[in-house]
């Protein structure tokens, strides 16, 4: 299969004009003649990028889900809410749906979000030719999915702002809102910052491969 | 790794670009050169770095936020629940309960408490753990916020450095805290009366403080109490201060009358003790912690003056000593000097003659100036203690039983002079004690007194006089029917003749009015013709009289001429 990089042609990420890469001097860089913005065969660094943000997001997933996410207070009582703490809270008291939801937005998309950015970047890295084309259609499906991961973040908002009853009922959010935050954006960034084109480039003479 | 590597012309070099390309592409727009800005090092793995830095930093927090996990076993874990209940400090949450469980072969719960980093210092040996629940006592009503939050376990803070992990949980909350300021003096009680742990300590009818704890000592004799006085009242405790039960109503009566006393409204129902001070006593220095003191059994025993000089007296009397017993008044010239200690009946075999043996106590120090005179005089006339009450006794002191109020019959022992008394009986010495000699008490007297006076109604033949009454009204019944039979016949005639008699008088009466009354009757002409010359005789003694009072002169010269009598 012939790439545009093999035809020397790259797209502009901005404007997306089809670019024939020539006349630019070993010292510059490539500019769109139409928008401006930097031209490349790839995005730079890619895989690098994304690496970094999952090892950061996972690095954030684990005070996100230890630690107190959300407080209630209603009179008398007062609990002190992680993650999985609520989703049993929500089981046990018969929500059974609402609990699936938050598990699946909250533990699940998160855990499956970091595992599929890992492979998918390793592999590229790795310019693995397994199913190139299964590949890119996970990552279409990360992308997908990725807009609900705040999910619970909103829903801390949410009721915080809601429920403020005074003595009675008040919600207050706790310490792993900001990891759990940080690690749905991270996660989110990581996705953005992969380019799917890299995993096409399945380069098996030099070894290097990359085309930034 | 290719961080830095390169140019677009680098990317060309490692394609390895060979082929002739389609003359199309030709057309395509190419790019604009723009000169390279110096490169930074991707700063993007500074983002993981912190990310990990971050959570490591949210792991090193949460590790060292919890505090010891201690063990507490309790009698009874009523209330407490895993996960929700909590360890409070104040009414703060320091900690969380994480598992209850039974203790192997004790019937003991063992509940184990995750504290809170901050509350580690709760952690030390003597610190003590209970379980706060609703609780209803004398001292009023406390952890009633548990009946909606449902029971917790409270802590008081130990003073202690030492960490353990192990505790054994009180049943009840402690009396007193180690937080509290103040300081805790004993008290030996003979009973602890309504007293109770919580029961309050009154200094001038405020509290300042409570009892902390109660118990009895350890031979069962005695109460021991331990009183915490607050911060700063604990320095108004001197060596001075003396305590008493203030519990209930004190209601006494005796020679005084009816006497009511209470601290306050809760003492009656909770019990307290009082805190004060003797009239007179030097001000003394703040007790130290732990400072021994005795209850008194109330206010007056209290704050009464200790009697240095105590004097044993006793006294025997040959009349009944009903309403007098251990605690009567001994009273000398209106003073209150002693309170009898026993009494005891005794039997005279020689006279055949019971009588009562009383022992009493005197504390002649009551008696102020005038003992100091007595003494005085005692050493001027070098007479001793016994001399001088012989001395006491020749001049008529003698002990009698008097009643203080008739109406409450309260008797009394008074030591009263009898001047006319009989010869004096000698002071005698038995066992060390004084025996004064005694007269018949008033009371006695009043009694048989009034024994005489129902001892003369009593004699009163009231069943002669009754019968004479009768015989009188007999005699009365027959001269009445006397009277009705012969009397009443003659009477009527006298009636008849008495009619007659009337007749005849009305008769003369009406001859004699027309003999007088008659305008033409000889007397009435008379008569008239009589005060005629009367009227006239005095008309000219009237003349004579006014001629007089003008003429007075002429009573000697004789009636002037030209001047009539007007």
């Amino acid at each position: 299969m012939i790439r545009g990089v093999d035809l020397q042609l790259a797209s502009c990420h901005g404007c997306e004009l089809v670019i024939r890469m020539r006349d630019v001097d070993h010292d510059a860089i490539a500019v769109c003649p139409r928008c401006g913005a930097p031209v490349r065969f790839r995005k730079r660094n890619a895989s690098s990028h994304v690496l970094a943000l999952v090892v950061a997001a996972a690095a954030l997933y684990f005070p996100a889900n230890a630690l107190t996410i959300m407080y209630t207070e209603q009179f008398p009582e007062r609990r002190a809410d992680t993650i999985l703490s609520g989703v049993k809270f929500l089981w046990g008291r018969g929500s059974w749906a609402l609990a699936a939801i938050v598990f699946t937005a909250s533990i699940l998309v998160p855990v499956l979000k970091l595992g599929a950015l890992g492979f998918l970047v390793i592999s590229t890295i790795r310019h693995s030719a397994w199913r190139p084309r299964a590949r890119t259609r996970l990552y279409r499906a990360l992308e997908v999915v990725g807009h609900w991961s705040m999910l619970d973040v909103f829903v801390v908002a949410l009721l915080t702002a809601v429920v403020q009853l005074g003595q009675f009922a008040r919600v207050s959010p706790g310490p792993a809102v900001l990891p759990f935050a940080g690690v749905v954006l991270l996660t989110m960034l990581a996705s953005a910052s992969f380019d799917a084109r890299a995993i096409w480039d399945l380069d098996r003479g030099s070894g290097r491969g990359g085309y930034e | 790794m290719r961080a830095r590597s390169g140019t677009w012309t680098e990317d060309l070099a490692a394609v390895g670009m060979s082929d002739p390309v389609d003359p199309r592409l030709e057309d395509l727009p190419v790019p604009v050169s723009r000169r390279r800005k110096r490169g930074w090092p991707s700063a993007v793995w500074i983002v993981p770095v912190l990310a990990v830095v971050a959570a490591g930093a949210l792991a090193i927090r949460a590790y060292l936020e919890a505090g010891p996990t201690i063990e507490i076993t309790f009698d009874s874990a009523e209330g407490l629940e895993v996960g929700k209940s909590d360890v409070r400090y104040k009414n703060v949450p320091v900690g969380k309960i994480s598992s209850v469980e039974l203790v192997p072969d004790q019937p003991r719960i063992l509940v184990t408490v995750k504290l809170e980093r901050g509350a580690a210092s709760l952690a030390v040996k003597d610190s003590r753990f209970w379980v706060e629940r609703p609780r209803i006592g004398v001292g009023g009503v406390s952890g009633v916020g548990t009946l909606l939050s449902g029971a917790y376990i409270g802590v008081d803070r130990g003073t202690s450095k030492e960490q353990v992990d192990q505790f054994v949980g009180l049943e009840k909350p402690p009396g007193l805290t180690h937080d509290q300021v103040g300081r805790r003096f004993r008290i030996t009680a003979a009973d602890a009366g309504s007293l109770g742990v919580q029961s309050p300590v009154y200094l001038r009818r405020q509290q300042v403080g409570w009892i902390s704890e109660l118990a009895l000592s350890p031979d069962g004799k005695r109460v021991d109490i331990e009183v915490f006085v607050n911060a700063p009242y604990d320095r108004d405790v001197t060596d001075t201060a003396v305590f008493w039960n203030a519990s209930g109503l004190d209601v006494s009566i005796d020679a005084s009358g009816l006497r009511l006393d209470t601290q306050s409204l809760a003492t009656v129902v909770a019990g307290g003790i009082a805190l004060g001070f003797r009239d007179g006593d030097p001000p003394g220095r703040p007790a130290a912690e732990g400072a021994q003191f005795n209850l008194f059994e109330d206010r007056a025993h209290a704050l009464a003056r200790p009697d240095r000089t105590r004097l044993p007296l006793a006294m025997r009397f040959h009349e009944p000593l009903r309403g007098v017993g251990p605690g009567t008044q001994i009273d000398f010239e209106g003073v209150r000097i002693g309170q009898i200690d026993t009494l005891n009946l005794g039997y005279d075999a020689i006279r055949h003659q019971f009588f009562s043996d009383v022992d009493a106590t005197v504390y002649p120090e009551r008696l102020g100036a005038a003992y100091a005179a007595l003494v005085d005089e005692g050493k001027r006339r070098d007479k001793a203690g016994p001399e001088m009450l012989q001395a006491l006794v020749a001049r008529g002191l003698r002990a009698q039983l008097r009643s203080a109020s008739l109406i409450t019959g309260q008797l009394f022992i008074a030591l009263r002079w009898f001047p006319n008394a009989r010869s004096a009986a000698p002071v005698v010495e038995r066992d060390g004690v004084w025996v004064v000699p005694t007269e018949r008490g008033g009371t006695d007297q009043i009694q048989d007194q009034v024994e005489s006076i129902v001892a003369k109604i009593d004699r009163i033949p009231f069943d002669a006089i009754g019968g004479d009454t009768r015989d009188a009204m007999h005699a009365a019944t027959s001269l009445l029917g006397h009277l009705d039979r012969d009397v009443v016949p003659t009477a009527q005639q006298l009636v008849g003749q008495a009619g007659a008699a009337m007749t005849a008088l009305r008769d003369s009466l009406g001859a004699l009015r027309d003999n007088v009354a008659a305008p033409d009757s000889a007397i009435q002409q008379t008569a008239r013709s009589t005060l005629e010359q009367l009227e006239s005789a005095a008309r000219s003694l009237r003349g004579l009289a006014d001629y007089l009072q003008h003429h007075p002169e002429s009573i000697l010269r004789g009636r002037a001429s030209g001047s009539e009598p007007r």
